[in-house]
C-alpha cells in the first residue's frame, strides 16, 4: 500500500449505522470518519445516542446495520479477530472499570502480558513509564480502590495505553469525576492529543473539546445534526438544538 | 441481591453473539434439548416400568379425605414454623442486643451462646428436648419439643442478621441521636433498631424457609406435620414413592413463594438490603 | 452419669462419630463445590435450556426439606431398584442440596464484579477465557470466602441427618440418640455433641474470616 492510499484510509469509519434499543432508535444512518491522528469530540445532550455510538467502534454495543470500519477493514463479528482488533483500539470508560482484585501495575501490565504476550519484566518496565507519564507512578502498588478517581481514570488511560493503540475511544471520561480533578484527566488526554492519538471523545468539557479538537460532531436524538470546527460549532451553531444545547451547558 | 442484578450480569459475561457464535448457541440449544428430554423420559420410562404409574398408587389424590389430611399436616407445620419464626425473632434481638452490649463479660456471654445455637444441628437441640429433657420429670407436648429447639437454633442465626443490620445503619444517626439529648437506650430503640430491621427483612424471610425445612423432622417427636401425615397416608395406602413426590413438590412450592415473597419485598424497598452471606441450608 | 462414665463406655463411639461427621462433611462439601461449579457454569452459558434448567436445579434444592430428599433417597429409591448405603444417600443429600446455595454464592461473587470490568477486559482484547481467567473467577472466589465458609458449616449441621437413617458408624447427632435409648444419659451426651459442632464451627468460622481478611476485594 503506498504512502498516499494509506493517508486516505480513515483509521475509524462509520457508514449508515442505524441501532434500535427495543422501540427506542438510539443511532439514526450515523455516518463519520475519524483520520489518523484527529481527534474527534461527539458532544451532545444525555440520551442522544453519543456514548452508544463510541461504544460500537469497538462492538461493545452491536448494530442493527450499517458498516464500520477499521483502516478500512470491516470491524470483525466476534471471535480472535474482535479481540485483535479490540486490542488495537484503547476505551476509557466513564466509571474507569479497573479490576479491582489487581494492583494498579497488574491492571496496567494485564494487556500487554496475556494478550501481547509481552515479557512481563519488560510489561512492568514500560508500565512504570506510562504510570510515571500519567502522575501515578506512587500509587503503582496500590489497589484501585485506594486512589481518587482522578487518579483511577489516569491509571485506566495507562492501561489502554500500554497495549499502543491506534486510536482510543474516552466515553465521558471526566463525568464521573469530583471538579477538581477534573483537569488532571483532561491535561493527560491534552497531552495524548498533541503527541497525535487517534481520538474519539465523548464530553462535555467545551474547553476541552475547544483546545484539543479537530472536529466536532453535534448529536441529538441518535443522528448528527452538525458537524465542523470546533470554535465555529461553539461560536455560531447553525441548528437551533444546538444553540439551545450549548445554553444550557454554560449555566456550569 | 435481586434477581434482575443477576440477570443483567449473567448477559454481561458473553457478548452479543456473531453469527458464528449465534450458530454455536443454536447447535447447543438443540442438543441440550434433546438430551433433557431424553433423560425425562429416561426416568419417566423407569418410573412406568416400576409400575409407579399405577393408578393404585395415586387414585387416592382424587380424594378430598387425602388433601384435607395433607393440608391438616400443612397447618401443623405453617403453626410450629410461624410460632419457632416468633420466638427466633424475640430472641435473635436480644441475643444480639447482648452481643454488642458495652460490657465485656455480656458481649462474650451473648457471643458464646450465639455461636453455640448457629453451630449446632436443630436435629440434635430437638434430640435434646425430646430425649434429654423428659429424663429430668418436665412434660412438654410435642409441639414445643419441636418448636423450642428450631426457633433456639434460628435464633442464633437471626442475631447474626440483626447485628450485619445495625452495623448497617449509619453511625451518623446516632451521633445526632445522641446529641439532641437522646440516652443510649433510646437511640436503639427509636433510631438504630428500626432502620435494622428494614434492611434485613428480606434476610429474615428467607430465613423462614430455613425454619420451615427444620419442622419436617417433626415425626421424630411424633408431631403432626406435613411429612408425619404423608408417613401415614404411605402406611394406609402403601403408596411411598407416589406420597413423597408430591409432598417434595408441596415443600419445593411452598419454600419458593416464601422466597419469591423476599425478593419481591427487597426489589421494592429499594432501599439498601443487607443480606447476611449466606442462611443455613439443613 | 458422669463425664469418666460417659467416656470410658462411649469414648470411642464419640471418636467414631466425630470421625464420621467430619468424613461425611468433607466428602459432601468437595462434592457440593464441584456440583455447584458446573451448576453455575449452566445458568450463566447462553444456551436457555441449560440456564434454565440450571435454575430449576436451585430452586428445587434449595427450597425441598433436607429430610423429606433422604427419605426419598433412602426409601423411596429402593422402590424404584436404586440401593444405596446408608452413607451414600446422606452424602448425595447433602451435596445436592449444599450445591444449590454455593451455585447461589457463586452467583453472587460474579454478580459483585460488574459490567464495566468485562467490558475492560473485552476492549484491552482479553478473549473470553482469559477474561474468565484473569478477572471473573479470581473476583468471585474470593468475594465468596465468607459464604463460602458459611456453606461449609451449613454442610456440617446438615450431616446431621444421617440421625435420621442406620448409619454405621454413627455420626454425632445419631449417637446421642443411640446413648439415650441405652443408658440414662442425661445432659452430658448430648452437651459432648453439641460443643464438638459448635466448636468445629467456630474453629471453621475463624479460619474463614482470616482468609476473607487476606483476600478481600476492596472496593
Amino acid at each position: 500500500m503506498s504512502e498516499d492510499t494509506q493517508r486516505k484510509t480513515p483509521t475509524i469509519e462509520l457508514r449508515h449505522v442505524e441501532k434500535h434499543f427495543g422501540d427506542l432508535h438510539v443511532l439514526k444512518d450515523v455516518s463519520l470518519q475519524v483520520e489518523k491522528g484527529e481527534v474527534l469530540v461527539l458532544i451532545g445532550p444525555s440520551g442522544s445516542g453519543k456514548s452508544t455510538l463510541c461504544r460500537t467502534i469497538n462492538r461493545l454495543e452491536t448494530i442493527d446495520s450499517g458498516e464500520i470500519l477499521i483502516e478500512g477493514k470491516p470491524l470483525p463479528q466476534e471471535g480472535k479477530e474482535l479481540a485483535a482488533m479490540r486490542a488495537e483500539i484503547g476505551m476509557v470508560f466513564q466509571q474507569f472499570n479497573l479490576f479491582a482484585h489487581k494492583t494498579i501495575l497488574e491492571n496496567v501490565t494485564m494487556g500487554p502480558v496475556e494478550v501481547l504476550h509481552v515479557d512481563k519484566k519488560k510489561a512492568e518496565q514500560e508500565a512504570m513509564e506510562l504510570l510515571r507519564r500519567v502522575g501515578v507512578a506512587e500509587q503503582a502498588s496500590k489497589v484501585p480502590a485506594q486512589l481518587s478517581g482522578g487518579q483511577q481514570q489516569r491509571v485506566a488511560i495507562a492501561r489502554s495505553l500500554a497495549m499502543h493503540p491506534k486510536a482510543m475511544l474516552f466515553d465521558e471520561p471526566t463525568s464521573a469525576l469530583d471538579p477538581e480533578m477534573i483537569n488532571e484527566v483532561l491535561d493527560v488526554m491534552v497531552e495524548l492529543a498533541r503527541e497525535g492519538m487517534t481520538m474519539v471523545v465523548v464530553t462535555h468539557e467545551m474547553n476541552f473539546a475547544r483546545r484539543v479538537a479537530d472536529r466536532v460532531e453535534f448529536m441529538a436524538d441518535g443522528q448528527i445534526l452538525e458537524e465542523g470546527d470546533p470554535n465555529e460549532f461553539f461560536d455560531h451553531p447553525k441548528t437551533e438544538r444546538a444553540r439551545e444545547f450549548l445554553e444550557s451547558i454554560k449555566g456550569h | 441481591m435481586s434477581a434482575a442484578d443477576s440477570v443483567s450480569m449473567r448477559d454481561a459475561l458473553y457478548e452479543a453473539p456473531g453469527p458464528r457464535t449465534r450458530r454455536r448457541i443454536v447447535v447447543g440449544t438443540v442438543v441440550s434439548s434433546v438430551a433433557i428430554v431424553a433423560i425425562v423420559a429416561w426416568v419417566v420410562a423407569r418410573l412406568y416400568e416400576m409400575g409407579q404409574f399405577d393408578s393404585r398408587y395415586w387414585y387416592f389424590f382424587a380424594q378430598w379425605s387425602t388433601w384435607r389430611f395433607l393440608l391438616m399436616g400443612l397447618a401443623g407445620t405453617a403453626e410450629v414454623a410461624l410460632c419457632a419464626g416468633a420466638i427466633a425473632l424475640v430472641l435473635g434481638i436480644l441475643f444480639m442486643l447482648g452481643r454488642i452490649s458495652h460490657n465485656r463479660v455480656v458481649s462474650t456471654v451473648f457471643r458464646v451462646v450465639i455461636n453455640f445455637f448457629r453451630g449446632i444441628p436443630s436435629l440434635l437441640l430437638i434430640y435434646f428436648f425430646f430425649l434429654v429433657i423428659p429424663s429430668y420429670g418436665i412434660k412438654m407436648p410435642s409441639f414445643w419439643m419441636l418448636t423450642l429447639p428450631i426457633a433456639l437454633t434460628a435464633s442464633g442465626v437471626l442475631a447474626e442478621v440483626f447485628r450485619a443490620g445495625v452495623n448497617a445503619v449509619p453511625k451518623g444517626q446516632r451521633e445526632a441521636a445522641l446529641s439532641i439529648g437522646m440516652t443510649e437506650g433510646k437511640v436503639m430503640r427509636k433510631i438504630i433498631l428500626p432502620q435494622a430491621i428494614r434492611y434485613v427483612i428480606p434476610s429474615l424471610i428467607s430465613q423462614l424457609v430455613v425454619v420451615v425445612k427444620d419442622t419436617s423432622v417433626a415425626y421424630v417427636v411424633s408431631y403432626p406435620d406435613l411429612l408425619q401425615n404423608a408417613r401415614v397416608l404411605i402406611s394406609n395406602y402403601d403408596a411411598l414413592v407416589s406420597v413423597y413426590f408430591v409432598v417434595a413438590i408441596i415443600y419445593i412450592l411452598i419454600n419458593y413463594a416464601i422466597n419469591q415473597w423476599a425478593v419481591n419485598l427487597a426489589r421494592r424497598s429499594g432501599a439498601k438490603v443487607v443480606t447476611r452471606s449466606q442462611e443455613n441450608p439443613v | 452419669m458422669s463425664i469418666q462414665e460417659l467416656f470410658s463406655l462411649y469414648g470411642g463411639m464419640y471418636v467414631k462419630a466425630y470421625g464420621a461427621t467430619l468424613w461425611m462433611t468433607v466428602v459432601s462439601y468437595v462434592g457440593a463445590m464441584l456440583l455447584a461449579l458446573l451448576v453455575t457454569i449452566a445458568r450463566v452459558s447462553p444456551i436457555s435450556p441449560l440456564r434454565k434448567v440450571g435454575d430449576l436445579y436451585v430452586q428445587i434444592f434449595r427450597n425441598v426439606a433436607t429430610i423429606s430428599l433422604l427419605i426419598i433417597f433412602y426409601y423411596a429409591f429402593p422402590y424404584l431398584g436404586v440401593v444405596w448405603s446408608e452413607q451414600t444417600c446422606v452424602i448425595v443429600v447433602t451435596v445436592l442440596v449444599a450445591a444449590s446455595f454455593g451455585s447461589e454464592n457463586f452467583m453472587t461473587g460474579i454478580n459483585t464484579i460488574g459490567v464495566g470490568q468485562i467490558e475492560a477486559a473485552r476492549s484491552l482484547g482479553l478473549s473470553f477465557r482469559q477474561m474468565l481467567k484473569n478477572v471473573v473467577i479470581p473476583q468471585a472466589l474470593r468475594s465468596s470466602v465468607l459464604p463460602m465458609t458459611n456453606l461449609l458449616v451449613a454442610v456440617m449441621l446438615t450431616t446431621a441427618i444421617g440421625s435420621q437413617v442406620p448409619l454405621d458408624p454413627q455420626e454425632l447427632t445419631g449417637l446421642v440418640s443411640y446413648i439415650n435409648t441405652m443408658s440414662v444419659g442425661g445432659i452430658l451426651p448430648f452437651a459432648v455433641s453439641a460443643v464438638l459442632y459448635a466448636g468445629t464451627a467456630f474453629l471453621i468460622g475463624l479460619a474463614g474470616n482470616a482468609i476473607d481478611k487476606r483476600v478481600r476485594i476492596l472496593r
